[in-house]
Formats: C-alpha cells, structure tokens, sequence
C-alpha cells in the first residue's frame, strides 16, 4: 500500500527530514508492504486545509502545527501559552502531561497521534537591545493569532498583522519592528537583513505533529501498525534531538551574520514571567477543568 | 495505471476538451477527474471542495480584483486616455512608439503587483483600446502585451518567488532583488525587439499621433504618475503591505477620476460590475488548476518526470536545458505556480547537486514560469487576453510567440551570465 | 420564470461584486488605523492600534464567496473563456450539436462541484470547524455561501442547455459575440 502524506513546510525543514526518515523507516520495517510518499511544502493539501483532509480521508497521515487548531479546543494551544514551558526540558514535561488528553480530543474526530516534534523556542527579535518590556512600548509588534496578539498588548506594544510571506518587506519599510518567532524561521527569512538583536526567550516551543485518520490505520495488518508505531516513536525521540541541535545551530548562524544574541536581563524576566502567568490564567479560564487538570499534572511533576 | 499511459491519455482528453470549446476552468477539472479515477483511491468528491477552497482562500489573490477595478475606473474616467496622450510626445521619435507603452506600463505595474494576470488585464484594459484606436497592428499591440504582462512575475514583489522562497526556505528579500536586473534586461530586450519590428514593418505603422508635438500634453500624465507613485510609496512608507497597496489603487483612482469630474457614481459601480467578471473568469480557472494540480500530485506525473531528469545525469548546462524544456512542455497545461509547486521538491536536490546557486535558480524558474503564461492550450495572459480582445487563444499566442523567444533568450543570457541574477543581492545584502 | 432567473444571475452578480467591495472598504480600515497609529507616534501619543482581526483570513473567504457568487453571472454575459474556434467553423446544425454537448458536460461538471461543495459544508457543520485565526468562524459559513454560488452556475447552465435544445441562442453566446467585437 502507499500512503500520500501532505505535510506544510519545505525539504530543508528539520521537521519535513525527521518525516521523511521516518517514511524511509515505515518502508524497510515493513519490507515495502506500507510506503509514504511526502508530498512536502503544501504541495498535495496547503497547511490550512491538512488536518481536515487527514480527517476525511483525502491523506492517510499528514502533519500539521498542533496550535492551528486552537480555534476548535484550547488544549490544542497549550504549547504555545506564552511562558508557561519555556525550555526543552519543560516542554517535554507539559507534552508527556498534555499528550492523553491531546490524543483524546484527535480520536473524537477520527484521528490517532503518532509522534509530535516541537519548532525550537519562540525568541524575540528586535531593532535593539530590549532591558524591560518599557522598551517594547508603542512599537509594531507582529502577531499571528490571538495568543501572540494578546502577549503584544500586555507588552505594551502595537499588534500588527503580518503574513509569514510578508515579514522582510514589512519590517524593512516600517509596517512592524518587533517579533517574536522561532531562530529558524529567523534564519530563513534571513532576519539579520532588517532586525539587530535577538533576545533568547524560548518563551513556547510550539510542535508540529504527525496524525493519521483512525480507520485507515486500523485498516492496516497488525504488524504494520506496530510497525509504524515503532517507527513514529524513534521519530519522536530523534525528531527532539533535531529539534535542539536546530536551535543551536540556528542560533549560531544568526550570530555569524551579525545579529547581537542576548540572553534576557532580570528585569526583563521577571516582568515576562508574570505576563506568563497572566496568560496561562486566562489560558486555563477558556479551556476549562480540563485545561486545569492539564496545567496541575505539569506543575506536580 | 502506467504513467507513460495516463500522461498521454490527459493530454489528449484536455486538448479535446478544450477544442470543442468546453470552458477551460470546467476542461482543467474533467482532466483532474479522470487522472484521480485512474491513479488514485481517494474519495475524490471531497478532494475537489477540500482544494477548491484552499486555492481560492488565499489572502495574496485579494489583490486581483482591487487591479482590475483600478483599471476599469482609469479605462471609463478618460483618465487613461489621457495617459497615452500625455506619452506620445515622448515616444514620437523612438521607432514603435507607443508600443513601448506596453512594455514600460507593465514593468512599472509589476513594480505594483506580484501576479502576471493583474499585471496583463491592467494594463490591457488601458492600452489595447488605445492602441487599436490609433490604428496600431494588433499582432504586435496585443503580443507585447503578452509578453511584457509576464514582468508581474519577475519584477517584484512577485507571488511565485514567495512560493518558491517558501517551499526551499530561501529569503523573499533576497529573491525579490535578484529579479530586479533580469527584469530590466527584459524590458531592454522587448523594447529592442519592438523598435526591430517597427523598422522592418513600417508599413503596418500607424501615420504620426495628431498634436503630439505639443509638449503641453506631458501635463495629461501627472494624474496617473501620481496614483501609480501613490500606490508604489505606500508600500515603501510602510502604510500598507503589497497586497493592501492595491486597494490604494481603487481609492486614488476614485479619488481622482471624482476630482476631475470625469466619473460618476454609476461609472465607478459599472467599473466593478466589470472587474468582477474578470476576476471571476480567471479565479474559476484557478480553482480548475487547483484541482488538476492536486489531481496530478496523487498521480505522481509532475515527481515522475523530474526524477526521471535527476536520473539522467546531466552536467549543469544540460540540467538547465532539460529543466527548461520540462517546464515549457509542463507549463503548456499546467499554471507556472502549480509547476514549481508540484516539482521543487524533486528538482530542488539536483538542482543543488549541480552547483547551482538557489536564488540564480529561482530568477530562473520565474522565466520559466512566465513562458508558461504566454503558451497554449493552458496560459493565464492568454486567456486575460481573450477575455479583452475577444481573440481565439491560438491567434493570440501566435502573437505572443516572439516574446517567448525574447524569455527563452533571457535564460540563455541568464545561463551564460548569472551575475545578471546574483550581482544586486550580493552588493545590497552582504 | 424567465425574469426571474435574469434577475437571480445579476442579484449573485451584485453580491460577488459587494464582496470585493467588503474587502477593499476592511483593507481601507486597516490603512488608516496604521495612518492613525503612526500619526499617534508623530506626537508621542500611544497608537491605539486600531486593525481588522483576521483580516487575511477573513479577507480570503471574501474572495472565495465573491467569486463563487459571481460564476453564473459571469457566464450567462460571456464571460468565462474558451476556444470557439471548432464551433464557429462547423456547419450550423454540428456546431449547435456540439455546443449542447459541450453545455450538457459543463452542467454535469458543475452539479459534481456543488454536489462536492456541499458534502464539504455539511462535514464542515458536523465536525464543527473553524478558522485559524483570531476571529473564530465557522467554516460551514462561507463554505455555504461557495456551495450556493456552484448551485446557481449549475442552474444557468441547465438554463443555457435548455435553450440550446429548443433551439435559442443563449445569452452566453450573445455576450460572446459582443465580447468578439472589441478589439
Ligand atoms: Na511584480
Ligand atoms: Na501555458
């Protein structure tokens, strides 16, 4: 059998790698009997429309970002609660924490989680030095949904909307000067041409992840399934190794091209974490005792 | 099925279709019909909604209506005519006259605008119904307007360098420079092509403008220099971003065609009633291409033929040939966007195999894709075209059949000279 | 019966074109809040950072519904392109033959995208999507109004094949011939 898998981001994507080793993996564990053909870059289904073809049937398995769906349930948000896992070690405690309940809401529709891989952290870029949020007040912040929007106003800065395609030219003409996004995309959309500083936040580590509609992989044999169990575990596990390793090299390659990479100050920090706590409140406020129990299973650990 | 079965099979049935005069959009989805009955297993009612309104819901092709409006507000307030007015004492001694307008409009459109068919139906809109008036030879009017309405792509900003940037993670920016000089060289080597006509057909040369001797006439330009400055400095300043620029086209065109008095309220609502239908002619089409594009993704056709070239082994040279000849034959049924959708993520290794540098590659691919525009049956210029002169598709890529030579020599040039591509990046950005 | 479907093809006309205004008028609101916004910086004041949520998103199911409202009155003025070339040049009685094929696959093209239209809206309404971004909209919403717009150009080409086999000239083709006389 071979299975199309629409997946959204191009072949020099860590992400779309870890994929297609993974594929690679699926076809020799099952000596040929499941193959995965990756149809990267939105190139079979565009990013909005993967995890609703996945769900009907169109794709067998796709990928898409696990926050794009926090329209429909706010536990699909929870990675990207501004400050409430800001480190690898704390996302891969708020995942093992999130992922029952994650997985529930995905088989309500249809669907079974394989394996979740998280961007590295969510980092601030800036036209200089920032000390405390004052420095951010009145300027064009870019935000992207309504967590990023939310994070702009407590701030003090100006949410501006600006499409991922549309970032160089709006920060090079004046539309926005601030963002905060992850350093790869840093990296690809060459940052250092229109921001100067980059200021280490790791404020969320948002994650991709790899679905399957239900019926199709039941209707796979036994040992195929296990198989592609196995392989999504081993594509988990190297998928954070990536993950980090990315960040590393990513940040170095901002600095080799002169941008200033700064760890934030303490004032700075301090007033960070407590918008941090503002917004895991509000957070846990929409997504109700589920959220909470989500959020109480993290921090007991 | 096998490839070398189905591929011929689809390329027969879109020819018949499309020759007993089935309408292109509906031509371009009973090919994505059969290619999914015969290659695929997936439910393929659903696909067809599920890609439809993906490929329609796409905030860049918002853009598209506000030019056309532009333009039918510029077309119905004079304001238009007084263009060509206002540029004939200019041209009046440069062999082809005002044939250059074409050309120039459309570059400094696409300086405007990222798509080739906002670009072509714009300035179409304008100049065909002048040019015609002033008794021009519609083989050369209306080709150079094919041609040149491809700078959309090349000039930037351009929808299909974003495509392509994002999908191989290069910088837009970077891009958008690198287009710059190429697309300058093809204004030169059209503008150049139309003075060569010119001389060897003055015969087919209209008799000299009336009064375009008379300088004072360069004063009929200063309104539609200002909307068009306007509508450029309001992406520099920051005010809006490319897409939302056009919508400072529509307000400044009404500004200024209320100001003259030149248009009415009925005017201004006939103008959209008009750049409506446009937009509804061409976005029916892409919502055919949408759905023969992801048809051809689960046939696996486009991955087949491109790893079929990695196979061959080719030196760069030949590699680029090869490419080139793909996606001329590719681009004959599929939009250029589609193409390089489709197949980048197959040529994009080869492609760096090669040695070739990925923003070179990707001024490449947009003239590539711009030949794609202009070549029949499945060309987006042509069909804007159509729908401005009324002309059949193949007497109007006839017309156009120069100026795809002129694209093919500028990748020649491109080839031989990559600096062409490369040399802006490299001094602005390092 | 007539009168009535003219008027159905301009009023979905008129909406299509009220959608591409709703786009331009939203896009105008967001340029001034920036103008506003900068002004505000001008004289130190705090932008108040007046901007249309989702106004790329929502922007895009304007479109969609612009253009899907405005397919059948595009088509019954002409509108949509094709190669006329075989039709013009066969003999009378063929090329009206042939122009009824034609018609009846569109039609059958048609029925199976709002047919599929429709399966998505109602999939849509049942698993209850929404948009992505910060304005939460249903998606069965605009998809509804895709499905409306595909029913009403597969009713003005069941229209058009009607007439065409009672042996009227549709008005597509009038609007054709008028289209062929520019230029
Ligand atoms: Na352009
Ligand atoms: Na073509």
């Amino acid at each position: 059998e071979t299975w199309d898998m629409p997946t959204p981001y191009g072949d020099s994507v860590f992400h779309t790698q870890n994929i297609t080793q993974f594929a690679e993996d699926v076809a020799e564990a099952t000596d040929g009997e499941l193959e995965i053909t990756v149809h990267s870059a939105g190139s079979l289904f565009a990013h909005p429309e993967i995890k609703d073809s996945v769900r009907r049937g169109l794709a067998p398995i796709g990928e898409t970002l696990m926050s794009r769906l926090e329209n429909e349930d706010p536990l699909f948000g929870i990675d990207s609660v501004p400050f409430l896992a800001a480190s690898y070690d704390e996302a891969e405690a708020l995942w093992a924490a999130s992922r029952p309940a994650i997985e529930e809401k995905l088989s309500e529709q249809g669907l079974t989680l394989l394996f979740a891989v998280p961007w590295p952290g969510q980092s601030l870029y800036t036209q200089g030095p920032v000390d405390s949020v004052a420095d951010m007040e009145g300027s064009a912040f870019r935000a992207y949904n309504t967590a990023t929007e939310r994070l702009a106003t407590l701030m003090g800065a100006v949410p501006t909307q600006i499409e991922t395609g549309d970032i160089p030219t709006a920060f090079a003409t004046g539309r926005a000067d601030a963002m905060i996004t992850s350093p790869s995309t840093g990296v690809s959309s060459q940052a250092w041409d229109f921001v100067s500083t980059y200021t280490e936040l790791q404020a969320w580590l948002p994650k991709n992840m790899v679905i399957v509609n239900t019926g199709a992989f039941e209707g796979l044999p036994e040992e195929v399934q296990t198989a592609v169990m196995e392989a999504a575990e081993a594509a988990e596990t190297r998928g954070w190794e990536m993950s980090e390793a990315e960040t590393e090299a990513q940040i170095a390659a901002l600095t080799e091209n002169g941008m200033e990479v700064m760890e934030p100050s303490e004032t700075l920090s301090a007033e960070l974490a407590e918008i941090g706590e503002t917004m895991t409140a509000e957070w846990s406020e929409q997504a109700g005792e589920e959220g909470q129990a989500v959020i109480d299973a993290y921090r007991a650990e | 099925m096998e490839i070398a079965t189905l591929a011929p099979i689809l390329i027969v049935l879109l020819f018949a279709a499309l020759a007993a005069g089935l309408w292109i959009g509906f031509a371009l989805i009973v090919v994505g019909l059969v290619a999914m009955a015969a290659a695929s297993s997936a439910p393929v009612t659903l696909v067809f909604a599920t890609r439809v309104w993906g490929g329609l819901t796409v905030w860049d092709l918002t853009a598209l209506p506000m030019f056309i409006w532009m333009g039918e507000i510029l077309v119905r307030s004079r304001l238009s005519a007084d263009m060509f007015a206002g540029l004939a004492p200019f041209t009046r001694y440069l062999p082809g006259r005002l044939l250059h307008v074409n050309v120039l409009g459309c570059a400094l459109f696409a300086a405007v605008s990222g798509s080739s068919a906002a670009t072509t139906a714009t300035i179409g809109r304008m100049s065909v119904p002048e040019l015609t008036a002033r008794g021009y030879d519609p083989r050369i009017a209306i080709g150079s307007l094919a041609g040149s309405g491809t700078f959309g792509f090349l000039i930037p900003p351009s929808i299909i360098m974003i495509v392509y940037g994002a999908a191989t993670e290069q910088s837009i920016a970077r891009l958008f420079l690198a287009g710059l000089v190429p697309g300058l060289m093809l204004v030169a080597l059209f503008s150049g092509f139309i003075m060569l006509w010119a001389t060897t057909h003055r015969s087919a040369m209209p008799a000299d403008e009336p009064g375009s001797g008379d300088p004072r006439a360069v004063l009929r330009l200063l309104p539609v220099i200002g909307l068009i400055a306007a509508v450029i400095g309001s992406i520099y300043a920051g005010i809006a971003s490319p897409t939302e620029a056009a919508v400072i086209g529509v307000a400044g065109a009404l500004i200024l065609a209320s100001a003259t008095g030149a248009l009415s309220w009925r005017g201004a609502g006939e103008g959209l009633i008009a750049a409506t239908q446009t937009t509804c002619m061409i976005a029916f089409i892409l919502a055919g291409a949408a759905f023969l594009t992801v048809a051809m993704g689960y046939t696996g056709i486009p991955r087949a033929l491109a790893a079929w070239i990695g196979e061959m082994g080719l030196s760069p040279y030949a590699l680029l040939a090869a490419l080139t000849v793909f996606f001329v034959v590719m681009g004959m049924f599929l939009d250029g966007i589609s193409i390089v959708v489709l197949t980048v993520s197959i040529i994009m290794p080869m492609v760096l195999e090669a040695g070739i540098d990925p923003i070179w590659f990707g001024v490449f691919l947009v003239l590539v894709v711009e030949m794609s525009q202009i070549t029949p049956p499945v060309g987006f210029n042509l069909f804007v075209l159509q729908k401005i002169t009324g002309r059949d598709i193949l007497t109007l890529a006839a017309y156009a059949a120069p100026f795809f030579g002129l694209l093919v020599l500028a990748v020649a040039l491109l080839s031989a000279f990559p600096q062409i591509a490369l040399w802006l990046p490299g001094t602005m950005l390092n | 019966m007539r009168l009535f479907l003219d008027r159905l093809y301009a009023g979905s006309l008129f909406a299509s074109a009220a959608s591409f205004a709703a786009i331009a008028g939203l896009v105008l609101i967001q340029v001034l809040g920036r103008l506003i916004d900068r002004a505000a910086r001008l004289v130190g004041a705090p932008p108040p950072g007046l901007t249309v949520p989702s106004l790329a998103e929502i922007g895009g199911f304007l479109f969609v519904a612009g253009v899907t409202l405005g397919l059948a009155g595009t088509f019954v003025r002409g509108g949509h392109v094709r190669v006329s070339l075989l039709t013009r040049a066969l003999p009378p009685g063929a090329g009206r033959g042939l122009s009824a094929l034609v018609a009846a696959a569109a039609l059958g093209l048609s029925a199976f995208g709002t047919w599929s239209s429709w399966l998505q809206t109602v999939d849509s309404w049942v698993f209850d999507s929404v948009s992505f971004g910060m304005i939460r909209v249903p998606l069965w919403l605009p998809q509804g109004v895709m499905t409306l717009g595909l029913a009403l150009l597969t009713v003005a080409l069941l229209d058009a094949l009607i007439q065409l086999l009672r042996g009227a000239t549709p008005a597509y083709e009038i609007g054709e011939a008028e289209a062929g006389g520019e230029g």
